[in-house]
């Protein structure tokens, strides 16, 4: 063996080893001083730092994933805002008028509004930017609004129109959403106006626009220097990709970060650990979406609405919520809270009753045979599957409760645990008996939850299938959907919550809330109305 | 020599052949129809027309094996497809978010072998002793501790208590610290009980009595002949690891917020973004079988031995 040789091995490696450690450095150079510059520019006073679990995206107005709705609301507006309790207010337009038909809207666009470039925002534009979404009709068609659009016109320069084919209110609350209706400058379309394939820069006339950026490092937002409305108090915003709860609540203990925001961004012992500490401040937001308990009736067990009331009274929704989300969400009495436009009604909530519970299911000929633990009806046990998202430990734990408190009644329901496209998929099939949903949240509901409950397809109208009134519960969505009658539509939806509370087939679990976490820097902060919006307008930072 | 080296290389072909196999299945196997997976990553709600739209675009609509041709043909020059969730070339996604992986995964090579060629070494010379109890300690340890934990502890002493080190990111040196620590205590765990092994079987060797007989210092035969044979397992072990690291950084990327191409990974089985999980797939296979290949023959390169069937088999 020649010794020689390996001797010169050890050298060889170490030379490719150094080699690849410089060519890693290099590759890294760029984003050494991006970063470095990017936590210098976020030492100013009036700036603050926050995470985000997933880089910002590509900041198209027009397109969903990766970009994230949080920030595209910084840069980009609607032309109507969605406001506190469902009030619609002017931003882009400042005023419109409908039809009687309620098939013409016409909008009077704001005066003297520019992009972030400098150029002008013009009923122009705003064409532009319609026809570039509506181009993608079928890519939008989950937007009510999008199937109703027939023509868009540019009146004068700052006068655009929009005609519908059928009458439809919940234009203006529609056109409110995030995306896709929100508008970029000329100079971010590419060459071929075709949004759907990019956008060269993201022009927005919003009060932020985009100042530095790495992918799936951060992002820096600077404030529009040509923003036509009330300048934010703050003047940059820095958004950390952090993917991971842990290390987001540790850089926020290490003072790395002023805010965490958002749904389910930290874990539930993170937030309470935060909230008893002094040094920080923390915030639950409005309900911003319900927690349910989909009972599939086109399941012959289900479809007898006194074995659904049976279930729904049968388990301690309170002590449950209390003790799997430690207070952070609100047991819920009706599948929608009532901060939404028409919600706000008194429905008779439905109490928890061991005893009513028993007595409706032996009424309803479901018996618990002698020394047996699971009641039967026509030798058929009283059996249920219960499908939950595996990844998520609320949902689990809720499984798991309501599966020992219905045992005790009789009622045996065996759990399986899904991937959430896989869930879907069955909620879709309308292959389920027991399955965790959650409404869409301001500014859709309750508009698009009223469709959902008709329209088939999306699982609830399939739920709700076997209901003896469910022909006209139909009809009274379509009705409330295109009624031009503020009264009509309230004594409308006033009817469908009732009947949907009455037949307990979506049992309402609890309210969802968003959390705040921040330094005692941060002096007011405030959660937007939209549960997309960013919450950075309201802010306010004292001096260091 | 050049027989073996060439039937080294011959092997590589059904390999990569199965790896193919295996990421073509990724998309038949799966209990999700990527038509439907690229219209819900792209929240699009999917209706019967946009899917057949889809699955043709996506050429599901072909036989199978006008699909696999297709794919490998495809894959030979690097076009794994387009991204569902980003709508941008796989391969550019992947290949920009890799620097930061590698940078990752060779600070950990290098650093880990800084420490535990000393400490292998040591814990055999001075067989029972403190520094052997060390070194057995941190075996325990790194073998023991799952990499997110440790990445969790070493945060919250380092970066929150005594304000050390920053919590995540990537940019400065002191960025790397604690990912690179996180990484290295289970190839530190390994290979220094790996060289202390060696070590001590190499010093019963009759080699190193001839070498005694002569009169040659401890010391000398030690650096000059013991520690060059003990090298041998822990660069097989080192070769095999590169591969590990570099497509296993998963977790501490996500612990550290590392920009790496793991992260990337995470984000795409989350979102059923089925070109970049094949992607992955087919280029951890790659990596893998090119490591194993340079280990190979660096051990070729060492030991001519190994050339021949029976060298090899007693290998």
């Amino acid at each position: 063996m020649s010794y020689q040789r390996q001797r010169s091995a050890i050298p060889v490696l170490a030379t490719l080893l150094v080699v690849l450690l410089l060519l890693a450095g290099c590759s890294n150079t760029g984003s050494t001083t991006a970063s470095s510059s990017a936590s210098d520019t976020a030492a100013s006073a009036k700036s603050i730092t926050m995470s985000w679990p997933r880089d910002i995206g590509t900041m198209n107005p027009h397109t969903y994933n990766p970009s994230q709705l949080f920030a595209q609301s910084m840069i980009y507006e609607p032309l109507v805002s969605y406001e506190k309790g469902g009030k619609l207010a002017p931003a882009l337009a400042e005023s419109w008028k409908i039809s009687k038909d309620g098939k013409v809207y016409t909008f009077k666009l704001r005066q003297n509004v520019k992009f972030s470039d400098g150029s002008d925002f013009n009923a122009e534009v705003v064409k532009k930017n319609f026809d570039a979404v509506m181009k993608h009709k079928d890519t939008h068609s989950w937007l009510g609004i999008v199937g109703v659009i027939n023509k868009t016109e540019v009146v004068d320069d700052h006068t655009f129109r929009l005609t519908l084919t059928e009458p439809y209110y919940p234009v203006l609350q529609d056109l409110s959403v995030v995306r896709p209706f929100r508008f970029l400058g000329e100079a971010g379309f590419p060459d071929n106006g075709d949004t759907a394939e990019g956008v060269k820069a993201p022009v927005g006339t919003g009060p932020w626009m985009l100042a530095d950026y790495k992918q799936d490092e951060y992002a820096v937002f600077k404030r529009n220097p040509n923003y036509w409305g009330k300048a934010p108090a703050i003047d940059q915003v820095t958004v950390k990709i952090i993917p991971d709860a842990e290390t987001r609540v540790a850089a926020f203990e290490k003072g790395e970060l002023d805010l965490i925001y958002g749904e389910g961004v930290i874990s539930l012992d993170a937030f309470q650990q935060l909230r008893e500490n002094d040094k920080y401040t923390t915030q639950l937001s409005d309900p911003v979406g319900t927690r349910s308990l989909l009972l599939n009736s086109s399941n012959p067990k289900l479809s007898d609405v006194r074995v659904r009331m049976a279930l729904h009274e049968g388990f301690n929704k309170q002590a449950m919520v209390q003790g799997i989300t430690s207070g952070l969400e609100e047991p819920a009495d009706s599948v929608l809270s009532k901060n939404y436009p028409y919600t706000n009604i008194d429905l008779k909530p439905i109490p928890y009753s061991v005893e009513q519970s028993k007595a409706l299911l032996d009424e309803a000929g479901w018996k618990l045979p002698a020394g047996g633990t699971v009641r039967e009806k026509d030798g058929q046990p009283l059996e249920f599957e219960m499908i939950f998202d595996k990844t998520d430990p609320i949902q689990k734990a809720m499984a798991e409760t309501i599966q020992a408190e219905w045992g005790e009644l009789g009622v045996k329901v065996n759990l399986t645990g899904l991937e959430l496209t896989v869930q879907i998929k069955r909620l879709k099939a309308n292959d389920f008996d027991l399955y965790f949903w959650y409404n869409y949240g301001a500014p859709y509901d309750p508009h698009s939850f009223i469709n959902v409950v008709a329209s088939p397809g999306f699982g609830i109208s399939e739920t709700l299938s076997a209901i003896p009134t469910k022909k006209q519960l139909d009809e009274q969505v379509r009705q409330a959907l295109s009624s031009t009658d503020e009264t009509k539509r309230q004594e409308l939806y006033r009817s469908i919550l009732t009947t949907l509370q009455e037949q307990s087939a979506i049992i309402p679990i609890s309210y969802i809330k968003k959390t705040a976490v921040y330094q005692k820097k941060i002096a007011h902060f405030e959660f937007p109305a939209s549960r997309d919006d960013n919450p950075f307008e309201g802010i306010q930072v004292t001096a260091p | 020599m050049a027989g073996y080296i060439g039937k080294r290389m011959l092997s590589i072909i059904p390999i990569i052949f199965v790896a193919t196999l295996v990421t073509f299945a990724l998309i038949h196997i799966s209990p999700v129809d990527p038509a439907e997976a690229y219209l819900t990553a792209a929240h699009i709600y999917p209706t019967e027309e946009l899917l057949k739209q889809k699955r043709h675009e996506f050429g599901l609509d072909q036989p199978l094996l006008t699909q696999y041709v297709q794919m490998v043909g495809r894959m030979a020059t690097l076009d794994f497809g387009t991204s569902y969730l980003t709508n941008q070339p796989v391969w550019k996604e992947v290949a920009a978010r890799l620097p930061a992986t590698v940078e990752l995964a060779l600070w950990s090579m290098l650093f880990s072998a800084v420490v535990s060629i000393p400490l292998g070494i040591a814990a055999a010379v001075y067989r029972n002793s403190w520094i052997d109890m060390l070194s057995r300690c941190i075996s325990y340890l790194g073998a023991s501790m799952p990499q997110f934990w440790l990445g969790y502890l070493l945060i919250f002493f380092f970066s929150v208590k005594l304000d050390w080190l920053p919590v995540e990111g990537r940019g400065t040196w002191q960025n790397l610290v604690l990912p690179v620590i996180t990484l290295s205590i289970v190839l530190i765990a390994v290979y220094t009980r790996l060289l202390r092994t060696s070590v001590l079987e190499q010093m019963q060797e009759t080699y190193v009595q001839y070498a005694r007989v002569r009169g040659l210092h401890e010391r000398m035969i030690m650096l000059k002949h013991v520690l060059r044979m003990s090298m041998m397992p822990l660069i097989s072990g080192m070769g095999i690891n590169l591969g590990k690291l570099l497509t296993g950084t998963i977790i501490v990327e996500q612990v550290f917020s590392w920009p790496g191409f793991g992260r990337y990974f995470v984000d795409a089985i989350f979102n059923r973004d089925i070109p970049v999980i094949q992607c992955y797939v087919f280029f951890a296979a790659c990596l893998f079988i090119l490591c194993n290949l340079l280990v190979d023959l660096v051990q070729l390169y060492m030991d001519p031995r190994i050339s021949s069937s029976k060298g090899r088999a007693e290998h």
